[in-house]
């Protein structure tokens, strides 16, 4: 199976003032396609840092990331953001829609900055979309009309919508209630079932994290051996080399 | 392509989307950019329409495109707005004639016109001395008379004669016991209050035809000098070429009499001058309150000013009570007593009644007066062919006085009720160079016959202190300056008017009016500047450095400057409007920008996740830019351009109604009764231009903070 990211001992630390702080200290990891990936670990542990680097949002300050074969160190700001469109689906925690557009042109946003597709082809798509995630009816409602599993599911819709090889969900249900971030991770599941579409999500939920393939353990900016369960937390006080 | 046009429709469409969704904040910035707009397109095409009619205005009565004057001259010259001050102090250009050649080689220069302005005070008629004059002059026919029947209509007319000075008399009488009434009795000359019971007494007239000459040296002496009623007028003129000058500005009509003829002494009333100093006050005040009424919509009832004027008009009928002898005492006692319905037979007190009109008798009392009082009535202190003495301080501060007859009044055309533009009557060149100290052509021949007699001999200017003081005095006290100032005409007594038909003025007046000057006198002889009328107004700064550089060539050190300048502090006034209106406007437009930044700013605070959400998902920084530079920049065309639509709407309706003149400096700003304000395309692209670069540059801070926004912060939660 072919590595479509590929990440070696990547190294990302954070200024603060002239305070340096470590969020990943050399992580290693492949996810090959049609991986349904949780990276899993407590608040600070690294888990967004390791999904910006992923998502080409971020680049490490050591190490390599590498998305669909490409080093993003060596990608300029623009080449990275023209790499997320064109290769990388996200879904946020709190869902970020465009306020001010219907859910039909939240869906249609990627596509409309990718100018790839007529108009026809787009309105075809992004219909089909969301008759997948059952908001067909939904179409020309604003966001705030629409309840928050409803929101992710235009979330995820727009995230899909460009048939990214990855989609990057920073926990994607911690805003939603059990019920629903279930129905959530079904959808999520079944898409990367049948679309064979490459998941990788963020969460610090046992349960989120049984529907994954493969978790990748996060504690302290460092990845836990494999069976290991994670650390509650990183020991305060520690300062890195 | 397409694929780009509905990218930027995106943008728009978020852009759009987002205005709405936040509406108080764009109406507010819309509100300001709206206000801003409108204020640009109808405060410019006000201010433009102002402009050009008032430059009609300047350049039409006096001013002419350009103004030249000596260069060497210490005070800057102004044509117009001077009213009691003093002359500026202008040095003069020797021979106009050459000036003029100079400035008519300059291409855009259609024509001269030679000027002078200054400012004299002339005394106005006394109505005692003519009332005493007309009766000496009849003492003296019926003493010459050569038979019965013209005896018997001299007698007649000394009788009336007779009765017009007791009728003055009885009016200083009245006065006296008002005095008494009002101020203290030491404030009062016994001997006036003596002289006045004198002249009172039926013994003193029943005594008047026993000697008749002391009667009326003692009534000269002692009753003329307290009925004095003359005005001192100060006259503000223009010595010019009548001619050219009616040429050149050719909006002036005349209204009385004829224009002066060429070659001849003369001096043109101007209209507004003539109406408002030597117009029977009286009558002023009725024909003040009509137009107030009339032409302005007011009533005596509210307006205070028209009610001053009715007080005024009530309480100040001695002028013309000291106007009527015994024969229009009676005739007027008699129609007032018609027309009032009244008993009263005191004629002071009929005519006090007579002038307290109201809104509902104005109109009749107005007609009244002027069918059947006014043909009995001076109603002019000067009238036209009456020949005006002029006394005016010369440079150097001789009185010098001069003779001019008057010709007629003028006006311009659409300047009827300017103070301004009328505030200027009309002199010959030649008296006008006479008044201001310099030699006619007449004089000088005079002076050199004077001087050959006494063996003198000229001294240039520059030598005079040399030949005077240095090596050898030449002449003696005869070395004089070429150009010295002139003194009092000869020949000429100062006399304000024709005396009826007395035989010195007739002989005065025919005098001043036969008086000749010799041709070139005009073309040869100093001036103060000339107006320069131009073929295309539009290249008046053109042509200024055109006349400048000329004159340096020929060696005639003119200075030539625009109308505004020339104008004055009145020239000055449209670019001090302009200059409030811009700075309101950039104020205005200066909150706009911190406003609608500020608003920005905050917008793409609240709006960090968003953007960051957008970067994500794959928009590049300058979607971002384009997405809020469109955001304002749609403010701005929607609110800029309905603010100055609104703006141009304003102004062409009032353009078609047209802002009225309240009063008599409009009328010269609007050049007429009405301004017609016009919309210039160059301020609505103005406005327009001004409204999207305060957008833009408003939006410029904000978009950069927003493409500073990262992928990572849509990411952040607030946890």
């Amino acid at each position: 199976m072919k590595a479509i990211v590929s990440v070696k001992d990547a190294v990302k630390n954070y200024t603060l003032g002239n305070v340096v702080v470590p969020a990943l200290r050399g992580v290693t990891l492949d996810v090959t396609e049609g991986d349904f990936i949780a990276i899993a670990g407590p608040s600070g542990s690294g888990k967004t840092t390791l999904l910006n680097l992923i998502g080409c949002v971020d680049t490490p300050t050591s190490g390599t990331v590498e998305v669909e074969g490409k080093d993003t160190r060596r990608l300029s700001e623009r080449q990275l953001t023209t790499l997320r469109l064109h290769t990388i689906g996200f879904i946020f925690q709190s869902f970020n829609l465009v306020s001010v557009l219907s859910v039909f042109q939240n869906v249609e946003l990627p596509l409309l900055l990718q100018r790839k597709l007529s108009a026809a082809d787009r309105a075809q798509r992004v219909t089909a979309l969301l008759e997948r995630v059952g908001l067909r009816d939904h179409a020309s409602h604003r966001p705030s009309e629409l309840s928050g599993g409803q929101r992710q599911r235009v979330a995820i819709a727009r995230a899909l919508v460009t048939r990214p090889g990855i989609v990057l969900a920073d926990e994607p249900t911690a805003n939603l209630d059990s019920v629903t971030g279930q129905h959530i991770l079904d959808l999520m599941k079944e898409l990367n079932r049948t679309e064979r579409t490459t998941f990788i999500f963020s969460t610090h939920d046992q349960r989120v994290m049984g529907y994954a393939n493969a978790i990748i353990r996060l504690a302290d900016g460092k990845l836990l051996e494999p069976g290991a369960s994670p650390q509650p937390a990183a020991q305060p006080g520690r300062v890195p080399a | 392509m397409r694929a780009w046009l509905s990218t930027l429709g995106v943008v728009a469409q978020i852009a759009f989307r987002n205005l709405f969704a936040s509406r108080l904040k764009t109406f507010i910035v819309g509100g300001i950019i709206f206000f801003g707009a409108l204020l640009v397109v109808a405060g410019n095409s006000l201010l433009d329409s102002l402009d050009s009619s008032m430059s009609r205005s300047v350049i039409g009565s006096v001013a002419g495109h350009i103004q030249v004057y000596n260069a060497k001259s210490k005070d800057p010259l102004e044509v117009m707005g001077r009213m009691m001050m003093g002359d500026p102090d202008l040095a003069q250009l020797d021979e106009f004639s050459r000036v003029r050649e100079t400035l008519l080689k300059v291409p855009n220069v259609k024509s001269v016109v030679p000027m002078g302005i200054s400012g004299a005070l002339v005394t106005s008629g006394n109505t005692i001395d003519l009332a005493l004059e007309k009766l000496r002059k009849a003492v003296n026919d019926r003493r010459k008379a050569k038979d019965d029947g013209e005896s018997a209509r001299l007698d007649r007319k000394i009788a009336d004669e007779k009765g017009h000075v007791r009728q003055i008399v009885l009016v200083l009488q009245g006065d006296l016991k008002n005095a008494k009434t009002m101020l203290d009795a030491r404030a009062i000359d016994k001997d006036d209050v003596e002289a006045v019971t004198r002249a009172a007494s039926e013994a003193f007239w029943t005594d008047f035809d026993k000697d008749p000459f002391a009667a009326l040296e003692f009534l000269e002496n002692r009753i003329a000098n307290q009925a004095a009623d003359a005005d001192l007028l100060f006259l503000n003129y223009v010595g010019t070429d009548p001619q050219a000058f009616a040429k050149s500005f050719d909006r002036m009509k005349i209204v009385e009499g004829t224009m002066i003829p060429p070659g001849k002494r003369g001096f043109l009333f101007a209209k507004h001058v003539y109406e408002e100093q030597l117009k029977l006050k009286a009558a002023r005040r009725l024909d003040q309150i009509k137009e107030g009424i009339e032409a302005r919509g007011e009533t005596i009832a509210k307006n205070l000013e028209l009610q001053r004027l009715v007080r005024e008009n009530t309480s100040q009928v001695r002028e013309i009570l000291l106007q009527l002898d015994a024969t229009k005492t009676a005739d007027f006692r008699a129609k007032l007593q018609r027309e009032l319905g009244s008993k009263e037979a005191d004629v002071a007190k009929l005519l006090a009644t007579f002038f307290q009109t109201d809104d509902q008798n104005l109109r009749a009392r107005h007609e009244f007066f002027y069918r059947e009082l006014a043909p009995s009535l001076e109603m002019y202190r000067v009238r036209v062919g009456d020949v005006l003495t002029i006394k005016a301080f010369t440079r150097s501060g001789y009185v010098q006085s001069v003779n001019v007859p008057v010709y007629g009044t003028f006006q311009f055309q659409g300047l009827e009720k300017s103070t301004l533009a009328g505030a200027l009557n009309l002199m010959d060149l030649v008296s006008f160079r006479e008044l201001y100290g310099f030699l006619s052509g007449e004089k000088l021949a005079e002076i050199k016959q004077l001087q050959a007699a006494a063996g003198a001999r000229d001294v240039k200017r520059e030598n005079a202190e040399a030949e005077l003081f240095g090596t050898k005095p030449a002449g003696g006290a005869g070395d004089e300056p070429r150009r010295i100032e002139a003194t009092a005409t000869p020949g000429v007594g100062p006399a304000m008017r024709d005396l009826g038909e007395s035989v010195g003025g007739k002989l005065q007046r025919d005098e001043a009016r036969s008086r000749v000057f010799p041709a070139g006198e005009v073309e040869t002889g100093v001036v103060l500047n000339a107006a320069v009328i131009l073929h295309d107004p539009k290249k008046i700064d053109a042509t200024i450095k055109a006349i400048e550089t000329q004159s340096a060539n020929d060696g005639i050190p003119l200075k030539a400057i625009s109308w505004q300048k020339a104008a004055g502090i009145i020239g000055q006034f449209i670019m001090l409007a302009r200059l409030v209106l811009y700075i309101a406007i950039l104020i205005i437009f200066m909150i706009a920008l911190v406003i609608i930044n500020n608003a920005l700013v905050m917008a793409t605070l609240e709006r960090v996740r968003e953007i960051g959400t957008l970067r994500a998902i794959g928009a590049q920084r300058r979607f971002i830019l384009a997405m809020l530079v469109i955001e304002s920049l749609v403010v701005g065309l929607i609110f800029g351009g309905l603010g100055a639509g609104i703006g141009a709407l304003v102004v062409t309706l009032v353009g078609k109604v047209g802002i009225p003149a309240t009063s008599d400096i409009w009328f010269f700003f609007f050049s007429g009764p009405r301004l017609h304000p016009f919309i210039g395309t160059t301020n609505v692209i103005a406005a327009f231009i001004i409204v999207m670069l305060v957008s833009a540059f408003s939006s410029f801070y904000p978009a950069w903070l927003a493409m500073r926004v990262t992928p990572r912060q849509a990411m952040q939660e607030d946890e």
